[in-house]
Formats: C-alpha cells, structure tokens, sequence
C-alpha cells in the first residue's frame, strides 16, 4: 500500500467526526457541497512548450499545479530475437490510414508486443522532497505502471527493429503537495499525452530513421477520434487515474484534503477508453490501494475518559483498550481500523467503468480540452 | 520572453533564517532563498540537471545577491524569503527571464521593494568590416544568436540607468561594450515598462 505523506491536515477530533458524520449521511454532504460524482473546477491547458513534443498544464481549485512535459527521443533498441518474420508496419510510418477500421485493427495486431516497458521513462519533482523519497517514487510507480498496462503506448513507440522511441515523461508539481496529488498529476500527464507529436517517418523498414522536417506533418501520439467516421467507437487515449474514497457506505470521488482526512478506504483507479466496442466504455487497467491518512489522524478522548472534564482516565493498559472499543458508538473520532470489504471495491469499480460512469465523463472532459486548446 | 519560458513562486516572507543560524547572520534583514530548477523537457534534449550544478548555483547566487539589495529586507528581520523558479523551456535569455520572473512573482506576493528589477541581453554582432564603429548591437537573443554571439546580460533598477546585474560570460573588445551596454539598458527601460503594464492590468483585474 502507498504511503501519504502530504502535509498533515490539521483537524482536531472534533472536527474529524463532524466531517465523517456529515459524509456518513445518505446522500453524503460534503463540506464544499459537491455531488459524490462532481469533480472540482480545474484549469487545464495543453501544449503551452515549444520545446517538447507534449505538454500540459493543470490547475485545482486548492491552489495546487502541476506541468508536464513529454519528450521523445530516438534510441537504438536492442536486439531482440522476434517470432516470425512478419512485415513490420508502424504508426509512425503511416502505413496504417487512422481513419479506416480494418486498418486500425491490422496495425495493432502487427504491432502488438513489440513495445518493451524499459521506452517510457517517468520522473516526478514535487517541491520538498528529494528524488528518492518514497511518494515521489510511489506517484512515479502508480503512473508508469497505468501507462503501460495497456501496452499500446509502447506500441506506438516501435520505429523499426534497430530504433525506437524513449519517450520521456517529466512532472513537474508547483506546489507543495496538499492533498493526495495522484489524480492531479495522472489528469495532466493524459493530457500532455494527448498533445505529444512525433515526427513522421520518412525512412523504410530496417533503414536509419529519417523523418520529415515538416512539423506539421507530425503524428499524434495518441490519434485523434475522426469526427468524419462515427463508426469508430474505439478511440485509443492515455489512461487516467481517479481517487476514489469510501466512508460508510457513500462513494464519493475527486475527495479534498479534508475528506482524505476521515476517509475510510482510498483507492486509486486507472482506467483508459476501452478499444473494442464492448458494453463498457472504458477498461480498467489497475486499482492501488492507498493507506489511507485517516490513521494518522489523533483520536479523540471522550469526556468520560478524560480526568479533565470529570471522568477518570483509565488505570491500566486493558482498561483503555477495553474503553476504546466501546468509543466508536458514541461519535468520538477514532482513527479507522480494518480493511476494506470486497463488496465496496466492486461496487467503485462499478461506478467507475459503467456506460455514463465517471471515468467516460473524465475522459470526455479532457478531450474537449485539446480540441478548443 | 519568446520561446524562453519561467515559472516563479514566490514564498514568504516566512519564519526562521535558512537552518538555525544563530546569531552570525549579518544583522535583523530577511534572507532571500533563491532555488532554480531546469525542467528536463526544457532543452532541446531531455536532459535533467542537478540542482548542484556549478552554473545553476551561479545563476541562483547572482539571483540572490541581486534580489537582497532590491527587497526592503530590514522590514521582515529574521525571516525568509523563497524564490522557486522552475526553467520550462530555454531559448536564450536564460537570466534575463529569471530575473523578470522573480520580480513579477515578488511583486504579486506583496513583497515589497522600490522598483522593478528588468533584465535582458545584449550582443555585439560581428563588424562587417574593420571599422570598429560599425558594430550593431543586438537586443534580446534567442538560443541560436546566444550560441554564436558574446552577449551580456544587464540588470537595472526601474527605468533608471543603474545596473545591479551584469553577466558576461563571452570574449569581447572592450571598446564593443559600452554599445553592448547601453542597448541592454535601453532594452531594460522598454522591458521596465512592458511588466508594469502587466501588473497594472493584473490588478485592474482583481479590483473588478
């Protein structure tokens, strides 16, 4: 489980219950007023580096930021020992015409399985914390490992048996992390994505790669959807990351630092556009579960107990924990003990990939913003 | 400043004079903390830098002295002031862009101080011919000129004519540096006027 180690929310006990209280309740009323499915507004920009094949920029209500910028460079590959000797076609050549559908399916079965994981590189710098601190390097994990999980990514970056792609992906978070800035950093990292071009090959087969030195000639990372041809339901893009939080029995998405807080269970879902026409929209790719920082929180001491307030604080170690057991009945704020139920997670993950769901709303939402952009 | 972009955030002033200095800090003035950051997708490869870099820390040092004299430090004895500057992509004018960043973000955080401090760079191109005279100066290079050409970069204080920065790190004759420098400050006056535009616009904003 990944560790939090955001900038404690300063809450007292009080206050901790009064929020796990009012999330508790059905529907849940959270302390902004949001529905559990409503995200918080958000400034997002893409393509803003002249310098980098891909860039975005997103901004959160709480003040938090962040940039990333993708960068491609040719690397030669190494030799590996192929199955077959099947004519190699790839994006980048412009063999395969993006907008027709048998040629769309062609190019990923010809193409499938030559990507290899070591071509994406991700480095993540977050004010505050050195480079091999552990939430630099579990943010960095969680991201990667959505990235490649659906393996058309490094597909794409197949030039030809010697040569291929290293994509390079830097985040960069402005500011100090707040709250948990996973989705943050996974919403900004899809969007640099979606702007990232490479430049279109010129050269055949095994050859040197030579490419056109027409920019405008690039090539989209990840195609655009052919507004001409709405037969094409399967639209590749680059997956994104939400976190999702469970207190009670109330899902609740796009938490702030507050709810963080009290949060019972917090997971982090990756999901990308499913690229067959099945029933659901959207594929899953990896769910993390995060521990969440409502253990950290200080519990609190009801009156009974405290020798302050007239009670009498207990004498021996079994006294306490016997006293304790019975807190959480009576609405004192205890950090939360246990596990998570199997039947929540099915039913997140539910809310997430269904037709209508949260993640094709997402995932819509940012696609708009590179189109207007 | 064209295809050179910065970003700078600026924190404080806030407690506490860099890690518990005791007593040999030269006297109750705020210290200012000047942190550079190169993005690895800000060059035209991807390369990343350490920020233990000889030509970052000169840059951070030079950003650093500059600032300290500018800011109205004995206001906030014994605190801090943090500058964070993250480079997003270079195309010549590193410092000069730096130096323009911070004093935009210093004075969107109410840091205050007596006048902007505007940078830009300046080169001699080649004479034509061995005229000495004929040299044309250049205001505000790109990546490519900064490569080819000796330039300098020149702070100055306001409109005014005082310089508080001057970076040279090419080979010139001298008699090419007064026209080198007095371009610089004209272009600095220009650049003076340029930002005050965008803070009086900023702040029309904000009052609306």
């Amino acid at each position: 489980m990944a560790p939090i180690q955001t900038a404690q929310v300063l809450l007292s006990p009080a206050e901790l219950s009064y929020l796990h209280s009012s999330l508790s309740l059905s529907p849940p009323i959270r302390p902004d007023g949001r529905t559990p499915t409503q995200f918080r507004l958000l400034v997002a920009e893409s393509d803003i580096l002249p310098s980098a094949n891909g860039s975005a920029r997103v901004c959160f209500a709480d003040g938090t930021e962040a940039i990333v910028g993708v960068k491609a460079e040719v690397e030669k590959s190494q030799w590996r020992p192929t199955a077959g000797e099947q004519r190699r076609l790839s994006v980048a050549a412009g063999d395969i015409v993006m907008d027709d559908d048998e040629g769309e399916s062609g190019d990923a079965s010809k193409t499938k399985g030559m990507g290899q994981d070591s071509w994406v590189e991700m480095s993540i710098e977050i004010p505050g914390f050195r480079d091999d601190d552990a939430l630099p390097i579990f943010l960095s994990a969680m991201l990667t490992e959505a990235l490649l999980a659906s393996g058309e990514l490094k597909d794409r970056l197949y030039i030809n048996r010697r040569f291929h792609w290293k994509l390079y992906i830097d985040i960069l978070l402005l500011s100090p992390p707040l709250s948990y800035p996973l989705p943050l950093l996974s919403l900004t990292t899809h969007l640099a994505l979606l702007s990232a071009r490479l430049p279109a090959l010129k050269s055949e087969q095994d050859e040197d790669p030579l490419f056109d030195d027409d920019w405008a000639a690039s090539i989209s990372l990840f195609p655009r959807s052919n507004p001409n041809n709405p037969s094409r339901t399967h639209i590749k893009k680059p997956p994104v990351t939400l976190l999702v939080i469970a207190v009670g029995q109330n899902i609740i998405f796009d938490p702030s630092k507050e709810e963080l807080a009290v949060a019972e269970a917090v997971l982090a879902v990756s999901c990308a556009a499913s690229h067959t026409s099945s029933a659901n929209p959207v594929r899953l790719l990896s769910i993390r579960t995060i521990d969440p920082p409502s253990r950290l929180t200080p519990p609190g001491i009801p009156n009974s107990m405290n020798s302050a307030t007239g009670g009498s604080a207990p004498v021996s170690s079994t006294d306490a924990m016997a006293q304790r057991e019975a807190l959480n009945l009576s609405g004192v704020w205890t950090p939360r003990r246990g596990g998570i139920k199997r039947g929540l997670v099915g039913r997140v993950l539910k809310m997430v990939v269904e037709k209508g769901g949260v993640a094709e709303e997402v995932l819509e939402a940012l696609e708009k913003v590179e189109v207007d952009g | 400043m064209g295809n050179t972009k910065v970003i700078c955030t600026v924190a404080g002033p806030s407690e506490g004079r860099g890690p518990n200095r005791g007593g040999a800090g030269a006297g109750n003035e705020a210290k200012v903390d000047v942190e550079i950051g190169f993005a690895g997708f800000s060059g035209v490869e991807r390369k990343r830098r350490g920020r233990a870099d000889k030509r970052t820390a000169e840059m951070a040092h030079t950003l650093t002295t500059s600032f300290s004299s500018l800011l109205l430090t004995h206001i906030y004895p014994h605190s801090t002031i943090s500058i964070s500057l993250h480079i997003l992509s270079q195309d010549g004018s590193l410092l000069a862009a730096c130096i323009n960043a911070a004093t935009l973000a210093l004075i969107d955080a109410g840091v205050p101080m007596t006048d902007y401090l505007v940078a830009c760079t300046a080169a001699s191109s080649p004479a034509t011919s061995s005229d000495e005279g004929s040299a044309d100066p250049l205001l505000d290079l790109n990546g490519l000129e900064e490569q080819e050409l000796p330039f300098l970069t020149v702070g100055t204080v306001g409109a005014s004519e005082k310089v508080s920065v001057l970076i040279m790190e090419t080979r010139i004759k001298v008699d090419r540096l007064e026209g080198m420098l007095a371009v610089g400050v004209e272009g600095c006056k220009q650049m003076r006027e340029l930002l005050d535009g965008v803070v009086r616009e900023y702040g029309k904003k904000k009052v609306i």
